[in-house]
């Protein structure tokens, strides 16, 4: 029984992923016949291994179009529809990609992104033999007489789960297992050449489980990129790492893109690091291609975007933002960037943190500067920028003379340099009973190499009812230690834990978790039955909880999953599988509830939903903690900031207060979102501690106000001079 | 019972963890691993097989010798000599309890005592092997010897993998806790908690396989795309996957050595 069970669900675990069909009206795109000749720059450098291609032969070469150098990729009207499934994953999708270029493939979950990239290396059709119609050229040969292996040469291909495509012991292994398959003599010297652009050399010795997940996504791009590809596909780079990690990867794509001229695909979610890195955008949407846009162009689609629930950078939103502002008040729009890509002068939304610093500083300039029959519009952002910087002054002069007023955002900070800030106000009312209390806690890790590391060092804290606290700080600062510390998974070596009912030392895990509720930063360690309602109803029958029906029926309710109840968790997408990790932990009420990176993996429309349920889920319990690199988060949910550095408490108190402290921030390796770093930039990052984009376009919109109302007094002392 | 909770304690998955891999991988200073696996191999499979049908008892005691002290060069991690000495006396100690029952009496000790030689020998000789080399050249010695390329390979992967499956395991294994129920205080408390541990440890297979089942879609394809099944039809990869087998003057000695001591044992017994 049990057997039969794990067979079908093993069965239906081995199955390609399903995907979920996306609303939304296609468009048909312009196709063009592209082609070209061969120019296998491959071949040349791996002559002794002719033996694989001998069915391709120049005859398949397309040659439709000589004069120029073939597309890197590709793509005519392919439709497919995975072996076993009923859905066409792709449905007539084209996609030409230069040579050289840097894409980010864009889309909803399900719209066939994955797939698309998979026609790069041959994996459809040749190793999911489904139904397939189409053709897809690769740097100007045709892909269908080609083998996954002999196309694999050229394309390399970085997974989202790059964890399962490790297969070797060690650093070397991993990066000469390619080119070794391959049977290429000087195949060490390839591996080291890839980890010397990964920046891995240094770490070639070491095994596989002693690197840090950032080392090991490293590794996995330099084991694709130990056959010299012209094609590097990276399938969501930034979704399994943290903000540092991610910046890196994307740091070594561009420099592998600047120098070496490899084209590079990347599937991401994230529209900040597409402003920043890529050159194009193409986007999905159920199975077709849309459009293939260069990058500022394609984020100027807000409305396009917004439908498909992906995100635009926050800089772009609060320059829309403004703009409707602006149209509002009848002051017309704001200058833009000037666009590139388009004859007619038109300007575009900026997209980037620089462009978005120039546009809405020389707005200010103009505002603050210039006549008031002048405009809005400056002539030159740079000249206007200095005229912004030389305004300073007055600008502060408005920031005090709001601090007498009543919209007081961010009070004055404490100016002490002690390690530990209490921000916490004095005036505040003392909070109810402590449900948790950490008390000196110190914890260390004993490691292969290192000895023993200190993660935790004599932390004490208390949580009540009714916070939302997050835990933030740098890599290995001990946010994962702290959670797991207080939900008495790992015993601290010094130090003690309190619950409501007194010391938890020697309270046993299974009666810890009534009060305090652990949830996994991945939700698939959590999964242990084999189905959604069965996991969350687990806890409840095995404690025997009295009406634990009914509070199945409440979690499946709170959290969105009465229509997944029946089927597999380990099958549903990101953020299914999230709400089911919480409800599961929600489930047993606890009085506290540990989060790891809640955020991690989610895509940012699934994202804007997991902010939803955290809000369901603080119905459920009294205090909610969360650790996290995402200061987005931390911003829009958190009543509480406690930062860590180096296993100390370095800060504790209100998001606006912590933030406000961009020195702290820095110093505990924290990375400031977008739209911070440009409050701070355009000067009133401390009264605008944690800014969104409304109220950053608001803010914008007080001073360029506040700016033409002292200009209407000003022209007399601007006429001065003439009249002397 | 105080002290023996703490050696529990210290007795954790984790640092199984740890002394598994610091003994498969860490073998680089042991002075059989400087010896060519084929060699190896070919040793192993001697002591494997030929004491079955050995009955002398000197020849097995002289056998026995040997593989001690080749464990000993091997470095062998004391906790799997531990489980070693538990699986022999337990389940020998057992059998002569039975025969004992059965009217048996300290003769029937001799038999038995042949019987725990043999799997003695046989286990060291694994163990030697096992703990002797890293899996690498275990692997490349089977690709040395006509096994299958998938089959050498998957032997070095399970190795790799490994401390994924013993990292998730535990993560399982926690999952329960935090939403089972440990049995209550009151009589015959620790024979219930080993129940209830031991039946978890059985419950938390089961999320690992399909867990492992879903892992291996992207693994299975990553290895298409990095032309592992290309390889194993190239005779060229081949060549180069072995290049750096050698048999030298080490090998010979250990195989001769060997030889003459085990003919030695054979006209004594």
């Amino acid at each position: 029984m049990v057997k039969s069970r794990l067979l079908s669900a093993a069965n239906r675990l081995f199955r390609p992923k399903a995907e979920t069909p996306q609303s939304g009206k296609p468009r048909q795109l312009e196709s063009a016949g592209f082609g070209g000749r061969a120019a296998d720059r491959k071949s040349a450098e791996t002559a002794e291994s002719a033996e694989i291609s001998e069915t391709a032969e120049s005859a398949e070469i397309s040659s439709t179009d000589q004069q120029a150098a073939p597309l890197a990729v590709d793509v005519r009207g392919v439709r497919f529809t995975y072996p076993g499934g009923d859905r066409q994953v792709l449905d007539g999708a084209s996609l030409q990609l230069k040579a050289g270029s840097f894409t980010a493939v864009i889309g909803g979950n399900g719209s066939g992104k994955s797939t698309l990239c998979k026609l790069f290396n041959g994996l459809i059709p040749h190793y999911y033999s489904g139904d397939f119609e189409g053709e897809v050229w690769i740097e100007g040969r045709n892909a269908a007489v080609r083998s996954v292996a002999e196309l694999s040469r050229q394309v390399g291909y970085v997974y989202q789960d790059f964890d399962n495509q490790l297969v070797r012991p060690t650093v070397l292994d991993e990066a000469c297992f390619a080119p070794l398959n391959y049977g290429l003599k000087e195949y060490r010297s390839m591996g080291r050449q890839a980890l010397e652009q990964c920046g891995l050399l240094h770490l070639q010795d070491r095994f596989i489980w002693e690197l840090s997940g950032g080392q090991r996504h490293l590794l996995a791009i330099a084991g694709a990129l130990s056959m010299q590809p012209a094609i590097l596909v990276v399938d969501e780079p930034v979704s399994q790492l943290d903000p540092s990690h991610a910046r890196q990867v994307y740091e070594l794509l561009s420099r592998l893109h600047r120098e070496q001229g490899i084209t590079i695909v990347v599937i991401e979610h994230h529209a900040e690091f597409i402003a920043d890195y890529c050159t194009e955008a193409c986007l999905m949407d159920a199975g077709k291609m849309r459009w293939l846009l260069p990058v500022p162009q394609a984020l100027n689609r807000l409305d396009e975007l917004a439908a498909l629930g992906i995100q635009p950078p926050e800089v772009t939103q609060a320059a829309a933002r403004l703009n409707e502002r602006l149209t509002e008040s009848g002051s017309g729009l704001m200058a833009g960037v000037p666009d590139e890509n388009d004859g007619n002068q038109a300007t575009r939304l900026p997209i980037t943190l620089e462009e978005a610093e120039r546009c809405l500083s020389s707005l200010l300039a103009a505002a603050a500067a210039a006549p008031a029959s002048a405009g809005l519009a400056p002539a030159n952002p740079a000249t206007t920028w200095q005229a912004f910087a030389d305004s300073r002054p007055l600008n502060e002069g408005l920031v005090k003379a709001d601090r007498t007023g009543s919209a007081r955002s961010a009070p004055d900070l404490p100016t002490s340099t002690n390690p530990v800030e209490h921000l916490q106000s004095p005036d505040n009312t003392p909070p109810g009973p402590a449900l948790l209390e950490l008390s000196k806690i110190s914890l260390s890790y004993g490691t292969q190499r290192n000895g023993r590391r200190t993660i935790l060092d004599g932390i004490s804290l208390s949580l009540h009812a009714g916070e939302r606290v997050a835990v933030v700080g740098g890599n290995g600062a001990g946010k994962s230690s702290l959670l797991k510390a207080a939900a008495g998974i790992v015993r601290p070596d010094a130090g003690e834990l309190f619950l409501q009912n007194g010391s938890a030392s020697g309270v046993p895990l299974e009666q810890m978790s009534e009060q305090v509720g652990y949830v996994f930063q991945n939700p698939e360690d959590m999964f242990i039955d084999d189905c959604v309602s069965k996991e969350v109803s687990y806890a409840l029958t095995r404690r025997k909880v009295p009406d634990a029906e009914l509070r199945l029926h409440e979690m499946l309710q709170a959290f969105r999953l009465q229509e997944l109840a029946e089927r597999d968790a380990r099958l549903l997408s990101g953020g299914q599988q999230r709400r089911c990790s919480l409800a599961i932990g929600a489930a047993m009420r606890p009085a506290v509830m540990l989060l790891d990176e809640p955020t991690a993996n989610l895509d940012m429309a699934t994202r804007e939903d997991l902010l939803r349920t955290l809000q369901a889920l603080s119905s459920h319990v009294s205090a909610v903690v969360v650790a996290t690199h995402d200061m987005g988060l931390v911003r829009e949910w958190a009543s509480r900031v406690i930062v860590l550095n180096g296993g100390r408490i370095a800060a504790d108190g209100p998001p606006e207060k912590v933030f406000a402290d961009r020195e702290l921030m820095a110093r505990a390796g924290l990375t400031l979102t977008g739209l911070m770093e440009l409050t701070d930039r355009l000067g009133f990052g401390e009264r605008l501690a944690r800014p969104t984009p409304v109220s950053l376009a608001a803010e914008m919109m007080r001073l360029i106000n506040s700016g033409l109302t002292r200009e209407k007094e000003e022209p007399r002392h601007a006429d001065c001079p003439q009249m002397a | 019972m105080q002290i023996a909770r703490r050696w529990l304690e210290r007795l954790s998955l984790e640092s199984f963890q740890t002394q598994l891999m610091g003994m498969v991988y860490g073998s680089g200073h042991a002075v059989l691993s400087r010896l060519d696996p084929r060699c190896m191999l070919i040793w192993y499979l001697f002591f494997a097989v030929a004491p079955w049908f050995i009955s002398s008892l000197t020849v097995l005691a002289g056998m026995f010798l040997l593989l001690a002290v080749a464990t000993v060069l091997s470095r062998a991690a004391p906790f799997i000599l531990f489980i070693l000495c538990l699986g022999l006396i337990g389940q020998v100690g057992w059998l002569f309890l039975l025969s004992l029952f059965f009217g048996g009496d300290a003769e029937s000790a001799l038999p038995l005592l042949k019987l725990t030689l043999k799997l003695s020998v046989v286990s060291l000789a694994s163990i030697t092997v096992f703990s002797g080399m890293d899996p690498e050249r275990i692997s490349d010695g089977l690709l040395a010897l006509g096994m299958p390329a998938a089959f050498s390979f998957s032997l070095s992967y399970g190795y790799r993998i490994l401390p994924v499956l013993l990292e998730e395991f535990r993560s399982v294994l926690l999952s329960y806790r935090l939403r089972g129920k440990a049995p209550a205080p009151g009589r015959f408390r620790y024979i219930r908690l080993a129940v209830y541990y031991l039946k978890l440890l059985v419950l938390s297979f089961y999320p690992l396989m399909l867990a492992t089942a879903k892992r291996s879609r992207t693994t299975v394809e990553a290895l298409e795309v990095r032309g592992f099944s290309y390889g194993m039809k190239n005779p060229a990869s081949r060549r180069l996957k072995l290049e750096h087998l050698r048999t030298t003057w080490r090998d010979g000695v250990f195989l001769g050595g060997t030889a003459a001591y085990v003919s030695l044992l054979f006209w004594l017994g």
